[in-house]
């Protein structure tokens, strides 16, 4: 059986024979350390990203992750299954790249604080890397969850506890400002 | 409605427009290079996802885990499991108070605790028939004052002792009812002990007269 809930497709195809998600649940309830190795393959490369883009830096994001296999395996117990095991522990790394970057007045200032340069110089992929960086804490996160990560809009409001529609609406504010500062740049 | 280079934005948040903007970006090369940067972010967003190998991650995940204390089995944190079980324990405390088999355990107990209970109101009531003679006597004392009562003092005592035979007679009757009741007892007593003091105060009134 594959797991249907909260992963990417190339991840659910790519592990056959997975036992479902509620078996995984029960599994690192009784704090099997396999599930938690499973949930690990399957998740670890997103939450990867996620944390780098929130933290600026890929220890510290490994960090990040380490931490919320911790909070989850502590928490797990009390898990009631309202939303899938991905989207409750991207909502776990979320809240501690908040706190770490809290801790580190990161987010304050952005990961990266250089300037955008000038599209006529360097690739786009760079020019929106830093202009990501300069969006506030709220679309720079549903613009990573959705564009960078590829989840679904109604994962995004799971894991934002927000309503779909403000997700969206949160969206397309993230991407007209990075449109704005992209413009901006290049003028 | 004319559309003008600043409503692209809007067609962009709501479809239907895009048509009317299809038709302005004919002719417009500004709006066009805005519409290319902004399909442009969505495609170049993907390889903004940051991938490195971290071989060490696992196995320094793996070791925090192990050095946490063990979880609480499902069953701790699920309040069911916990209601469930304390409904078990009452209904088996029930049960084995309801059918304490004699033999088994405590039947000497059992029947002394019985024995205490019945005995104590035995002697409740014993002490209670000889009190209601005692009384019936002081009564017969006062007999002749009540029946040619005409201080008000007599007359008053007279109509309260009325009054008290009949609150003692609706307590006994509820007290033969239920024996067991305490309450009922103690009330009974107070009325007794209300009426001696009623007698005695006519008694002796009677003699210093």
């Amino acid at each position: 059986m594959v797991w249907e809930i909260g992963l990417p497709q190339t991840f659910a195809a790519s592990v056959p024979d997975q036992p479902s998600e509620d078996q995984l649940i029960e599994d690192c309830k009784r704090g099997n350390i396999r599930a938690y190795e499973r949930l690990y393959e399957i998740h670890a490369a997103r939450m990867k990203s996620i944390a780098f883009h929130m933290l600026g830096d890929r220890s510290d994001a490994e960090d990040a992750v380490q931490e919320t296999f911790l909070k989850v395996y502590r928490s797990v117990a009390g898990f009631g299954g309202q939303s899938s095991l991905g989207t409750w522990m991207y909502r776990i790394l979320l809240n501690t790249c908040y706190d770490q970057g809290r801790k580190k007045q990161r987010l304050a200032e952005g990961p990266v604080s250089a300037d955008i340069p000038s599209r006529s110089n360097v690739p786009l992929k760079i020019a929106l890397d830093r202009a990501l960086s300069r969006l506030n804490e709220r679309q720079r996160t549903v613009f990573l969850l959705f564009e960078v990560e590829g989840l679904k809009h109604s994962e995004i409001a799971t894991i934002l506890e927000a309503p779909e529609g403000t997700c969206r609406s949160w969206l397309f504010e993230a991407k007209r400002e990075l449109k704005r500062m992209l413009m901006e740049s290049r003028s | 409605m004319k559309f003008e280079c600043g409503d692209l934005e809007r067609a962009l948040a709501v479809p239907e427009l895009m048509q009317e903007a299809r038709d302005h970006l004919k002719n417009c090369p500004a709006c066009r290079s805005e519409l290319r940067l902004w399909n442009e972010i969505s495609s170049a967003a993907g390889a903004l996802h940051e991938d490195w190998a971290s071989p060490e991650l696992w196995p320094r995940i793996k070791s925090a885990i192990a050095a946490e204390p063990r979880p609480r089995p499902v069953w701790w944190s699920d309040w069911k499991v916990w209601a469930l079980a304390a409904s078990i324990i009452v209904a088996a405390g029930l049960l084995f108070w309801l059918n304490r088999a004699p033999g088994t355990f405590g039947p000497e107990q059992a029947a002394n605790r019985d024995f205490l209970t019945e005995r104590a109101l035995q002697d409740v009531e014993k002490n209670e028939a000889a009190y209601t003679q005692a009384i019936d006597r002081l009564y017969q004392l006062a007999q002749p004052r009540l029946q040619n009562a005409r201080s008000p003092l007599a007359v008053n005592s007279r109509e309260k002792l009325i009054l008290l035979d009949s609150a003692i007679s609706d307590v006994r009757t509820n007290v033969q009812q239920n024996r067991f009741n305490a309450s009922l007892q103690m009330e009974l007593a107070a009325l007794y002990r209300e009426k001696e003091r009623t007698l005695q105060e006519l008694v002796t009134n009677d003699r210093k007269n």
